[in-house]
């Protein structure tokens, strides 16, 4: 127990936990409540509460809820391989930069602009692109890039590198932030080209905070609804469908379902990397304070 | 007989924006030499290593390993190996993989690099600890495990970076023991940075002191201990008794400063000097004499002096006096045994052997 603890009131500790589950459980009071609601098999607003596994079944069976969670995962898919290793190079860039202000503010801002406002812009830039390689291809006859930017998994691709990047470059930073450049410089000196130093020495160390960083992408790309409507084109997401049931129909009870099981995975897998992170920043701060007090 | 130099360096500069971190330095490492680069901290001692090494490329000069120039080599394509300040083992491999990394590297036989690493593992003293992590060592240990992983890949030259920085006073006495021994057995050169003077003086054949990212002064630990030619490192090896003088006469024996009004004698040793030339002076605080004043006269002798005893400490292995001379400047005296009958404020003479006191070049 720290100092402080030892000389605080058992009751303000109690009360100090009590706000922070009281404070969690206003935020995830709607999670949970649409949880409830997929397993009444009266619905939303009913009077009365039959249990049911019906809706989840349902939704195994609903073409269109299906179909948006497979495109969605098929982005999550295409985004991954790219965002993460630039997320890992622009965290490696910050962390030898002496310019480190402006790489944060370079790599964040795209948080800083509405997700509208962005998502118009990539639509209008990738709409002049398209008409750029129209021209090229008219004056040159090349119409090898004349549909690239057409609206589709590509620019809905883009457009979640731009949203996912910032996080994806925070969780590896922190991460990184522990990790001492003299091992790769060790390594360097014992013969290892910059790649096996990378891969045999830091990545191992690193590795909590990349698994962290994809699953994250994970998540957003099912939470992102503006700039991947915009620029989606023809398919569906899972969150375009379940807004514009929403819009039109109202929430149907399937939609509930499918809601609560992409809820609960993703709770799954932030409490896991939680749990990793805790675990691992326990074992390296028990590696990093016998480094530096190496005699105790 | 001509001696096989490990290492020839030739006018290094290095510069960070407008601050000069190397001066055009000049430095010559016999094979076989234990060399320690000694000096204040961001003196660019580091520096000069790390030009060695190949982790930083100099603005200019050159830099040979055993007749070769390795200036656009690489760390991992020169025959160095470096012992890093902050330890820098791999915390998610076990000893015998961190000692074994650079042998792997090399796609060496795994059954060749378990006996390597495990006769390395003796020379070094950690036998049986092959399966522990970094972590579950001690600060000794970890430094053994460092030892160990640059010297198996027998390359010529050893660097050692702050290697025993991280270690209690104890321990550190005990790995120079330790560093020298190696470092007979082994028979490779070890170019080894500290900035401490009692770790320099116990491990080297020869010490550069570097100050500013300027050489100061080469020698033997006798030499740069006994009789340093600058200034600079008689300040930087603890020596207080400092003075400021202007030469008065001098001949071939001796010569007549004066410092602050009193004439000192001093043994020339071929100094080069002219006449109401400003110099410093230095004497050892152990090669000072001190008596009880028992003289009435007030004038000094040449190889003496008067003063009051204005502090005495008792420091273990010897007392330590301080004397404040009439000129209001203080003299350091350090005696093996407590002369009984000084007290504080008591008058006392102090004496020397003209050989004695040093002059330095500043």
């Amino acid at each position: 127990m720290s100092l402080r603890d030892d000389f605080q009131p058992r009751w303000k500790l109690a009360l100090k936990w009590g706000w922070l589950s009281f404070a969690v459980f206003i935020l995830m009071a709607p999670v949970f409540y649409t949880m409830y609601i997929s397993f009444n098999e009266l619905g939303f607003g009913a009077k009365y509460y039959i249990f049911t596994f019906q809706w989840y079944e349902n939704v195994f069976s609903d073409r269109q809820l299906i179909g948006s969670l497979g495109w969605t995962m098929l982005l999550a898919i295409i985004t991954l391989p790219i965002v993460i290793p630039f997320g890992l190079l622009s965290a490696k860039l910050y962390k030898q930069s002496t310019k480190k202000v402006w790489i944060v503010f370079v790599l964040l801002s795209p948080l800083f602009v509405p997700a509208d406002i962005l998502g118009s812009a990539l639509l209008v830039f990738f709409k002049n692109l398209n008409k750029f390689f129209t021209i090229i291809a008219e004056y040159t006859g090349i119409y090898a890039f004349e549909s690239w930017f057409d609206l589709g998994i590509m620019t809905a691709v883009i457009g979640l590198i731009v949203y996912t990047l910032p996080y994806v470059f925070v969780v590896i930073m922190i991460t990184m932030a522990r990790y001492r450049a003299e091992q790769t410089e060790a390594a360097r000196d014992l013969g290892a080209s910059a790649w096996r130093a990378f891969w045999e020495i830091e990545f191992p160390q690193i590795r909590a905070g990349v698994f962290s960083a994809c699953a994250f992408v994970v998540i957003l790309t099912f939470n992102e609804y503006t700039r991947t409507s915009l620029l989606k084109g023809g398919f569906d997401t899972f969150t375009s469908v379940l807004i514009s049931q929403m819009l039109n129909t109202g929430m149907s009870e399937e939609s509930y379902a499918m809601a609560s099981i992409v809820s609960l995975v993703a709770i799954i897998i932030v409490s896991i990397i939680l749990i990793v992170t805790a675990v691992r920043t326990e074992e390296l701060e028990k590696i990093t304070r016998v480094v530096k007090e190496p005699n105790k | 007989m001509s001696i096989t130099n490990a290492i020839e360096v030739k006018n290094l500069v290095k510069t960070y924006g407008d601050v000069y971190a190397l001066k055009n330095v000049d430095l010559n490492i016999a094979d076989g030499e234990y060399f320690v680069l000694l000096g204040p901290s961001g003196g660019g001692k580091t520096t000069l290593l790390r030009s060695i090494g190949g982790f930083i490329r100099p603005d200019s000069g050159t830099v040979d390993i055993k007749g070769k120039n390795v200036d656009d080599l690489p760390p991992d394509k020169r025959p160095t190996s470096m012992v890093f300040q902050g330890f820098a083992l791999f915390p998610h491999m076990s000893v015998s993989e961190n000692i074994g990394y650079g042998l792997k590297l090399q796609s060496i036989e795994k059954d060749i690099i378990e006996t390597k690493v495990s006769r390395m593992m003796d020379l070094v003293g950690l036998t049986g600890l092959s399966k522990r992590k970094p972590h579950e060592l001690s600060g000794g240990q970890q430094q053994r495990v460092q030892l160990a992983r640059a010297l198996i890949l027998e390359n010529d030259v050893l660097l050692l970076d702050e290697p025993l920085s991280a270690l209690d006073a104890q321990l550190r006495k005990d790995m120079c023991i330790e560093l020298k021994r190696l470092q007979k057995t082994v028979g490779i050169s070890f170019v080894h940075v500290t900035h401490n003077q009692e770790e320099a003086m116990s491990v080297a054949d020869r010490i550069a002191i570097i100050a500013d990212g300027e050489m100061i002064e080469q020698g033997t630990p006798k030499e740069i201990y006994s009789n340093p030619r600058k200034k600079f490192t008689a300040e930087f090896i603890g020596e207080k008794n400092i003075f400021n003088g202007k030469i008065l006469e001098f001949t071939k024996e001796k010569i007549i400063v004066d410092i602050d009004g009193a004439s000192i004698e001093v043994a020339n040793n071929n100094y080069n000097i002219v006449k109401n030339q400003n110099v410093s002076l230095s004497i050892k605080s152990e090669s000072i004499q001190i008596t009880k004043d028992k003289d009435t006269k007030p004038e000094n002798q040449k190889n003496s002096i008067k003063g009051n005893v204005s502090e005495i400490t008792f420091l273990g292995q010897f007392v330590r006096y301080l004397v404040l001379l009439n000129s209001g400047q203080e003299i350091q005296v350090r005696s093996y045994e407590e002369v009984s009958d000084i007290n504080l404020n008591d008058a006392v003479k102090l004496s020397w052997k003209i050989e004695d006191f040093l002059l330095h070049e500043s």
